[in-house]
């Protein structure tokens, strides 16, 4: 009876391939989180509503996962106290070019939550977040300048 | 300490994409596997997965048709779209490597005989780029391994081309 009572075993490993690509996808959720916070430093007040609009979609995913692993008896990763940027980002231009480097971070975290998910939930759920990614990454390229602004492939090897 | 920004997911990213390039290329041999009846894991197809993707292949041919044809329509269109055409064309070709049975592999319909009105083409185009992304966005979740990240990957493309033509 002992047994029965007592809590589902937990782990930070996951259990499954799923769940481990799943703990990669809420890793990136969490840089998401924190660089979007750097993009919106860099662009002037007015301009901030995509800013806001993306952090708080990948706040959303982010709760998702975490709410998802947390049934799953997996402990989510956290977030790091600190990331170190990749680059300085002093202008408008830098904040874009930075908000496309999370995102793609993002959509190649969750085609590969695709390739290793066995329920058909995380895989609608992997369609769903890649697509609302993808389009995000469009206007933040056209922003920073890039061409093309779509891609065959988001979080995919580009031909 | 701090970590990179890029750190966990660069260095993630590296190995995911590594892995998936070589999951991809692999996709032919793996399905001649799976016609041989040996187990091939998370990557294999059934009959019924093989028609499905069979059938994409024939939504992603009648997306290249129709940007032909609204290409051929519209002489602005086609200075601004030729790169999305020719996006939609390398998805159709990867997506043909993805089928275990290349000879099942769908052609491309012939699309409408009824010419089409220049001041139309972008909203046809439009159209049938939404279309596409939402017949592969449908399918991606009856699929598993690397086949499912393909089809995502397309149907999420798709959207921010459909996304340009708005």
């Amino acid at each position: 009876m002992a047994d029965d009572d007592s809590p589902p075993a937990r782990s930070t490993a996951p259990a499954t391939a799923e769940d481990a690509a799943l703990q990669d996808a809420l890793a990136a959720a969490h840089a998401a989180v924190w660089g979007y916070g750097v993009v919106g430093a860099a662009l002037p007040v007015r301009d901030r509503g995509p800013v806001d609009d993306a952090r708080a979609a990948h706040r959303d995913v982010r709760d998702e996962l975490i709410a998802l692993l947390d049934s799953r008896g997996t402990d989510p990763v956290e977030t790091r106290a600190a990331y170190a940027l990749p680059f300085p980002v002093l202008s408008a231009i830098d904040a874009a070019v930075l908000a496309v480097t999370l995102e793609d971070g993002v959509a190649s975290a969750w085609t590969w939550v695709l390739d290793q998910a066995t329920e058909r939930a995380t895989r609608e759920m992997g369609v769903s977040v890649l697509t609302a990614t993808e389009l995000r990454a469009v206007g933040w390229r056209a922003a920073a300048g890039r061409t093309p602004v779509t891609s065959a492939f988001p979080g995919l090897p580009q031909p | 300490m701090s970590d990179s920004l890029r750190g966990p997911a660069a260095a993630g990213a590296f190995s995911r994409r590594t892995l998936l390039v070589a999951t991809l290329a692999g996709t032919a041999a793996l399905a001649a596997g799976c016609t041989g009846g040996a187990g091939a894991g998370i990557d294999a197809v059934t009959p019924a997965q093989a028609d499905q993707l069979v059938a994409q292949v024939a939504v992603q041919a009648a997306l290249v048709t129709a940007f032909d044809r609204a290409l051929s329509a519209s002489p602005q269109l086609a200075g601004t779209a030729a790169g999305l055409a020719a996006q939609a064309r390398v998805q159709l070709e990867r997506l043909r490597a993805a089928v275990p049975d290349a000879d099942a592999s769908a052609s491309a319909t012939s699309g409408s005989a009824v010419p089409l009105a220049a001041a139309g083409a972008r909203e046809y185009l439009r159209a049938e780029i939404a279309r596409a992304a939402d017949a592969h966005a449908t399918a991606c979740p009856g699929f598993s391994g690397a086949r499912a990240a393909l089809l995502g990957s397309i149907a999420a493309g798709l959207r921010g081309q459909a996304g340009q033509l708005a």
